[in-house]
This record gives C-alpha cells, sequence and structure tokens, in this order.
C-alpha cells in the first residue's frame, strides 16, 4: 500500500509495468501531500499504520522523518542519482515538481498573459486567478512563506498581501488549479508548470509562464517503519528509482532528476529551479495561522 | 398471623424485597424481556459511547491516539472566538434558506401532483423519487458544471443566447449553496408534506366549499392551515439536515470561502496541516447541540401532525381541485422543477462522462466525444474496491440495521415493557447526530478500543448503522402498527415462543415495511459521504470519498461516469427489493 500525491495516472503507468514484472500488486492511495501526511501521522501515532511506502514532497517527508515513521533503506538504484540530489535520511529525490504561472490561451491570449509574478497583482487579473490555498496546503504555504526567496523580505510581504487582495480562487491543492484552468473555469492558476503538457496532451490549450526563476521542492519515496509489507515495498522502491520508471515518468511531464532529462515540456531547460523553505510543524502552525488573517478575510 | 406474615412484621423491608424479586423474576422469564436487554444493550452502546467521546474528545489537550489532560481551552479557542459568530451566522442563513426553499419546492410539487389535475401530475410524483439513486455530491458538482460563473453551461448559454459579457449565475456564493442544498433536501420535504396531504379528510374542505368558499379561501384557511404542522415539520427536519451536511458545503462553501461548522470541522480535523482533532470535537459539540434542539422542536411537530391529523379510517380520496387552463401552467411549474432536480444534473453528468476533458462544448467537441472514463472504471482497482466496499456497506449495513430496526420497533410500538421508553429516547441520539460530529466521536472512541476496529471498514459500518437506525424504525413501526394482534395471540396460543412468533408471523407481515426500509437503506449508504469521509482508510474506502478525492483532483470525467454507474447499480438494487418485496406479499 502506497500513499502518495504523485498524480494516479503517472503513478499507475509506472505501478502497472512493476505488477507486470514481479506479479506484486500495488494498492495506491493519491491524495495532496497534506493529506498524505496527515493520514500517514494519524495512523502511525494510533499505531496502526497500513501504508507500506510513502511517496510525496520533501517538507512533509521532513516532518514525517522526525516523526520516527520511516525505515533506513538504501536501494541499489540509488547510485545513479547525483550525490547532491540525496538525501541522508530519504533517499534520493527522483523528481522536481516545479511551480509557476499557467494560463488557459482560448481565454487569455499570450499577449495578454502575465510576464512575471508581479503581473498577478495587477487589476486586469482580480478574480481570475487560482491557486491552491495556503492555509490548508502545505506545498502552498511553502510557496507563500518562501516568496522572498526571490523578491526579498519586504516586497514579498507586500505582494502576498495584493494577491490575496485579488481574490484569487482558493482550492485544495495544484491538481484542481491546473484543471480549473484546464477547464476555462478559471483562466490563470499558480500551479506546477508541468501540467501545461499533461492537459495540454488531453487537448486543453494551456501554456505556462516563462519566470526564468520558479520556486519547487523534491519529491521522494521512502520505507514505513512498521510497513506491512517490507519486500515488496523494497523491491517497488528498487523498481521506481531505475532507469525505465525514471523514463516513463519524465515522458508524462516530470521533472526527473537524471543529468540531461527534460519533460516534453517546451524550453523546460531554461527553467531556473529556485527550492523552496523547509517549514517544520510549528512554523507550518505559524504560517497557517498568519495567512488566514490574510487569504481568508 | 401466619409465620410469613409474621417475619414480614419484624422486616417489613423483606416485603419489597421479595416483590421486586418477583417483578425482575417475571420480567426476565419473558424471551422478549431478554431481547429488549439486547436490542437496549447494543442501541444504547452504538448511541452513547461515541457520543460520550465526542465530548471528551473536546475536552482534552492530546491530539487522537495520544494520552491527554483535561482542559476547557478548545471551548475557549472555538467559541470565545469573535470568528465563531460569522460560522453560527453563515450556518444559520445556510440551514434557514436551504430548509425554507425546498419546503416551497416540495410544497408546489406535492400540491401540484397531489391535489390538481395538471396533466402529467403522476409522472412529476417520480421527481421526488429519482433523485435519491443520485449521490448528493454528485448534484452539487453537475450544479457547478451547469452555474459556474466562468464556464458553466447554463452561465455560457445565456453569455451565447443574450450577448452578456459574463454569466449571471455564481454557483460559489451563499445563494448558490443554498440552492443546490434546496434542491438535495426537496424530496425529504416532498414524503413529509405529500403524506399529509395524502391523509387529510376532504369532509372539511367540502364543507367551507358548502358554507360559500372558494378555492383559493379553502386553500388559505382550511388546507394550510392543517399543513402547517407538516410543513414545519420538514421544515425543521430540513434545517437540521442542511446545517450537519458536508456535501454541498465541501463542492461549493469551501472554494467560496463560505464557512459553516462542516467545513470548518473538514478544516480542523482533515483539511490542514496541523489537524486538531480536538477542536473538531469542539464543533463537532457545538453541532450536536444545536441537531438535538431542532430535532426536539421536529419531533414535537410531528406529534401535531399526528393529533391535526384526520385520517379517519374511512375510504376517501383526497379532493382534487379543477384549476381550467391554469392546470397547464402548473404541469409547468412541476416540470421546472423535474429539471432542476433530475433532468438537468443527470444530463450534465452525461455529457461530462463523455468529454475527454471538461469544458464547454462546441462542434468540435462532438468529434473528440470518449468513453475513456468508463474504461477508467473498468481498468482501475481502486474503484473496483471502492464499489465493492460500498456495495458491502450497502447491504450488511441495511440489513443488520432492519434487523435491530425491527426488534427495536416490535419492542416500542407492541409490548408494555417496562422501559421500552428508554429505547426510544436513545433512538432520539442517533437521529439528531449530525454524521460529521458522530464520525469524529467514532474515532475518539475507536482508537483505542480493545477489538480492532479502528482504521478498518467495520467502524463505517458502525457509524452507517447507528446513525440510519431511526430511519429503518420508522419504516418498520409503521407497518407494525397495522397488523393486528390477534395473529401473534394465535401464534403464542398455539405454543409457539417469542422468537418462533417474531420468525414466522411479524417478520412476514412487516416485510413490506423492512423491505422498504432496507431499499431506503441501500440507497443511502451506496450514497453515504459526510460521516464516511473522516472514517474511512484506504483499504476501505467507499466510493463517497472516491467521488471526492477524484474531484479534488479534477477528475470530472471520471466523476461523472462512476456517478453514473452507482445510479445504475442503485436502481437495480431498487427493482431487485422491490420484486421480491411484491412477488412475496402476493
Amino acid at each position: 500500500m502506497i500513499y502518495g500525491s504523485l498524480e494516479s495516472d503517472s503513478a499507475e503507468t509506472v505501478f502497472n509495468v512493476f505488477k507486470k514484472k514481479t506479479g506484486i500488486d500495488v494498492d495506491y492511495w493519491r491524495a495532496s501531500a497534506t493529506k498524505v501526511m496527515d493520514r500517514a501521522l494519524s495512523e502511525y501515532r494510533a499505531g496502526k499504520p497500513l501504508f507500506d511506502i510513502i511517496l510525496t514532497n520533501d517538507n512533509p517527508m521532513q516532518i514525517m522523518f522526525k516523526e520516527g515513521i520511516f525505515a533506513k533503506y538504501d536501494s541499489p538504484a540509488a547510485k545513479d542519482f547525483t550525490k547532491e540530489s540525496i538525501d541522508p535520511n530519504l533517499g534520493p529525490r527522483y523528481r522536481n515538481v516545479v511551480i509557476g504561472v499557467v494560463y488557459n490561451k482560448s481565454v487569455v491570449s499570450p499577449a495578454e498573459a502575465p510576464k512575471s509574478l508581479e503581473d498577478l497583482v495587477k487589476p486586469q487579473y482580480r478574480g481570475k486567478l487560482v491557486m491552491p490555498d495556503p492555509t490548508q496546503h502545505t506545498t502552498t504555504t511553502q510557496w507563500v512563506a518562501s516568496l522572498e526567496k526571490l523578491m526579498g523580505k519586504e516586497k514579498a510581504e507586500k505582494y502576498i498581501r495584493d494577491l490575496a487582495a485579488q481574490k484569487p480562487v482558493l482550492v485544495e491543492s495544484l491538481l484542481p488549479a491546473a484543471e480549473r484552468v484546464a477547464t476555462g473555469e478559471t483562466p490563470i492558476a499558480i500551479t506546477y508548470v508541468k501540467y501545461a503538457y499533461i492537459y495540454g496532451q488531453r487537448g486543453a490549450p494551456l501554456d505556462y509562464v516563462r519566470l526564468g526563476k520558479m520556486m519547487g521542492d523534491g519529491h521522494y519515496l521512502t520505507l514505513g517503519n512498521k510497513a506491512p509489507h517490507p519486500n515488496a515495498g523494497k523491491a517497488l522502491i528498487d523498481f521506481f528509482l531505475g532507469q525505465e520508471s525514471m523514463s516513463l515518468i519524465a515522458k508524462l511531464g516530470e521533472f526527473v532528476n537524471r543529468k540531461g532529462v527534460y519533460p516534453p515540456l517546451p524550453d523546460a531547460d531554461k527553467i531556473q529551479f529556485v527550492e523552496m523553505y523547509d517549514l517544520d510543524s510549528k512554523q507550518f502552525a505559524e504560517k497557517k495561522k498568519e495567512y488566514q488573517q490574510i487569504f481568508l478575510r | 398471623m401466619s409465620a410469613n406474615e409474621r417475619i414480614l412484621a419484624a422486616d417489613p423491608s423483606l416485603l419489597s424485597t421479595a416483590w421486586s424479586r418477583t417483578r425482575i423474576g417475571s420480567f426476565l422469564s419473558q424471551p422478549v424481556s431478554w431481547v429488549f436487554l439486547l436490542v437496549g444493550g447494543i442501541i444504547g452502546f452504538l448511541s452513547l459511547y461515541p457520543t460520550f467521546f465526542l465530548f471528551y474528545g473536546s475536552v482534552m489537550d492530546a491530539p487522537l491516539g495520544v494520552p491527554g489532560h483535561f482542559t476547557l481551552q478548545n471551548y475557549v479557542k472555538a467559541y470565545g472566538d469573535p470568528e465563531a459568530y460569522p460560522l453560527l451566522l453563515n450556518s444559520f442563513i445556510f440551514g434557514l434558506g436551504a430548509a425554507g426553499l425546498s419546503v416551497i419546492f416540495a410544497l408546489a410539487l406535492a400540491w401540484i401532483t397531489i391535489r390538481t389535475n395538471a396533466p402529467f401530475r403522476r409522472l412529476f410524483e417520480l421527481t421526488a423519487i429519482i433523485p435519491n439513486i443520485l449521490p448528493p455530491i454528485l448534484v452539487s458538482i453537475s450544479w457547478v458544471m451547469l452555474l459556474n460563473p466562468s464556464n458553466g453551461l447554463i452561465n455560457g448559454l445565456f453569455v451565447k443566447v443574450l450577448g452578456l459579457e459574463k454569466g449571471p449565475f455564481n454557483i460559489y456564493s451563499m445563494a448558490g449553496l443554498i440552492f443546490v442544498e434546496a434542491l438535495i433536501l426537496t424530496p425529504l420535504a416532498f414524503l413529509i408534506i405529500a403524506a399529509a396531504l395524502k391523509s387529510m379528510d376532504p369532509s372539511l374542505e367540502e364543507s367551507a366549499k358548502t358554507l360559500g368558499s372558494g378555492e383559493l379561501g379553502v386553500m388559505s384557511r382550511i388546507t394550510f392551515p392543517l399543513m402547517r404542522p407538516a410543513i414545519l415539520a420538514a421544515a425543521t427536519l430540513n434545517f437540521v439536515r442542511a446545517v450537519e451536511s458536508f456535501d454541498t458545503p465541501a463542492i461549493i462553501a469551501l472554494p467560496a470561502r463560505i464557512e459553516v461548522f462542516t467545513t470548518k470541522i473538514w478544516r480542523e480535523a482533515l483539511g490542514s496541516f496541523p489537524t486538531n482533532h480536538n477542536l473538531a470535537a469542539t464543533y463537532g459539540v457545538g453541532i450536536l447541540m444545536i441537531a438535538l434542539l431542532f430535532v426536539y422542536l421536529y419531533r414535537r411537530f410531528t406529534s401535531q401532525v399526528e393529533s391535526f391529523s384526520t385520517v379517519t379510517g374511512k375510504g376517501f380520496r383526497p379532493h382534487q381541485i379543477d384549476l381550467g387552463k391554469w392546470k397547464y401552467l402548473a404541469s409547468a411549474v412541476a416540470f421546472l422543477l423535474l429539471l432542476l432536480l433530475v433532468v438537468l444534473p443527470i444530463l450534465v453528468l452525461l455529457l461530462v462522462a463523455i468529454l475527454p476533458y471538461y469544458h464547454v462544448p462546441t462542434w468540435q467537441t462532438w468529434s473528440n466525444l470518449t468513453l475513456d472514463h468508463f474504461r477508467y472504471i473498468w481498468a482501475t482497482p481502486r474503484v473496483h474496491r471502492a464499489f465493492a466496499n460500498s456495495l458491502f456497506l450497502a447491504l450488511l449495513g441495511a440489513t443488520v440495521c432492519m434487523l435491530l430496526a425491527s426488534l427495536a420497533s416490535y419492542i416500542t410500538v407492541r409490548t408494555k415493557l417496562a422501559g421500552r421508553g428508554i429505547l426510544e429516547g436513545l433512538v432520539f441520539i442517533p437521529w439528531a447526530f449530525p454524521g460529521t460530529a458522530l464520525a469524529l466521536g467514532l474515532l475518539w472512541a475507536y482508537i483505542d478500543f480493545p477489538i480492532p476496529v479502528y482504521a478498518t471498514i467495520w467502524i463505517i459500518l458502525i457509524a452507517y448503522v447507528t446513525r440510519f437506525l431511526p430511519y429503518g424504525m420508522r419504516a418498520v413501526s409503521s407497518t407494525i402498527i397495522q397488523v393486528h394482534k390477534e395473529l401473534e395471540e394465535a401464534s403464542v396460543a398455539c405454543g409457539a415462543g417469542f422468537l418462533a412468533t417474531f420468525r414466522r408471523v411479524l417478520i412476514p407481515m412487516m416485510r413490506p415495511g423492512v423491505m422498504a426500509g432496507w431499499i431506503i437503506l441501500v440507497t443511502i449508504f451506496m450514497r453515504e459521504f459526510s460521516a464516511t469521509l473522516f472514517l474511512y482508510s484506504p483499504g476501505s474506502e467507499p466510493l463517497g470519498p472516491l467521488l471526492y478525492f477524484l474531484y479534488l483532483d479534477g477528475m470530472r470525467g471520471r466523476v461523472a461516469a462512476i456517478g453514473l454507474v452507482i445510479s445504475v447499480i442503485s436502481v437495480i438494487l431498487i427493482a431487485i427489493a422491490q420484486r421480491y418485496s411484491h412477488w412475496d406479499t402476493k
């Protein structure tokens, strides 16, 4: 049993190949990173963890690691990753998730589309923006808290208030934000840039703003220390981190951590990746409270 | 003075002890008493145990599953915060609006179909039954796809036809929230109001007419005053159901940033990090108190319905009003309600289920239609498991619930056992228990329970049986009243014991009521969402949470396809159950 925030379609593609090769069935429960972490921690504290593997973003993984829910497993597949991409506790960061601005070309023409993050707070985009709720969704809490890395502290503080004043539609996580743009329900989203490619494959007219620097987070998969099926879990981790699985995921639009492998997204190689701040549980609680005052008023 | 009398004179307390022993002895000598104790024990445990633990969670300072200390800080935080008042206000506006509007819809539909000569009125009666096969969460989702401000299909139509700059409707508003919840609650109000309208003695109306009143006068002076308790009962019950509902708020209130009780509980218990189950339990206690108060009022009103009852036992048909040429307008109104309650939600689901991704259809769309979403159902183990879990919960849950309900109804309606009033009182709690609050109570109750129920499908089954037992009891009680006592007496006279009489006489006679209750419960369990969302674990995920998470992930086509399959399964189950019930009673 795997709890993860990797999109079901991408995950199932890999798991189906894994099943064909090993005969091992994979149960995958997909939810936002916040829900994955909350469920895993609740089950662990109650002494009834049902998961073998957790597969989600860096920050929630670090929090779960501090709570002691993971087992140490050094996969032989880790040797194919660069040293910088291997976390001593969580193993290889198999992909990066890059957050940017995606828009629907049939509603907003490329000429009228925003050109920078600063443009999003201009009056013409008021009410046209969707983003995950930073008071609920941990990755977005991190993203908002890390804006000062791109803008400096003072400018970022003002920017956050201006962004909230635009009254963006707040949704559960980054995927529904992208889905709203794909359907045209809301024309512009703060979401993963890979969705411009993924939804584009299904016929949605999406593009992303070439921001240059974009923030994001790493993704890991780690074995639970009370995994009901530890050996099957290890086999899956080995396969997942291997060449075949990584190539499959990259083809589906993911930024995998292998040198020179880029997703089939235009200009993907020009994106300058900036890693977001890691927040601990206390900082999350503080930020959640702070953003409730700003975004939910 | 005999020896016994002398002993009693010396110690009079022996008399009362002996008398008690005799009473207890005679009570326990009847098999029905043992059944009463067993059923009472089970129902008492089901209702009181989670209630106690909901309070327990609200006064503890440690997270779920961790030992803690007593505190009142959660109450200070929840209700001392000025931000709690908009929450209360929003919940009341939402509840009152949805209850009021649903009663207006139901009253119009009931009056047109039962009391007028409007054409196709029998067809319109179906309007109140068909929505029961659609999960409420799907009704909310379909209205989002129809009325969202940017690309809702109805808004899109207005923009195209009238050349407007933007659509006139916004589902993400309090008005939108009330409208959709009212549509979901209309069938329930219709059942209460239609029953009262059907059972009304026409002689009162005929007398008024004889004395010179016109149709309008009869309606305003006789019909509606007689209907008032039923209308109040429907409104009160729907108020409670709206305030405790999470289906519509999850889909509309959360993105619209309208905070009501259930969204607040969701936010604290599940929606954000770090979660706070203690605070969620505190809000749960608040919503339980509101529900208990209003369910108490509902029961007062329903007892008035009975005292206002004009059913005389005479075979009569309600007086039918000849609307003349206005009958076509009446049909048009009923048709509009049929459109809102049934046709539009189902059509939009059908459309979205065959679109590659949700969008306003263009000419190009028709060449891109796909069955991929149905293939997804076929190919995905998570979906298969959810269907299996929901069917398991629906079939087993409804059966267990009806078994308990039959025994409990028999005891409360037919026996004169001391303490049967307690049983009625115990059933009152689940009747009022909001799904979200019950789920929180169960989480706290079963996390350290010696039998490993937490994080399994059994905790969901317990929630369903507890919460919906009163529905089953209501269905059976009405049938038991109609079964003449002579049949039981004849069985006993022939030497059958209680259990044999119950099994061989009462159950067959009660079968129509039991089957009716069973059908209602199966359809409810197939679409339950509010409690399930808090209780399920990934291995025991039923359809409600699956639909919600797919919706959150933007998989609207898959949601629509699964929703349609659920509806078809519900129709098949209803048809089988009805056929079996008819066949057997022939």
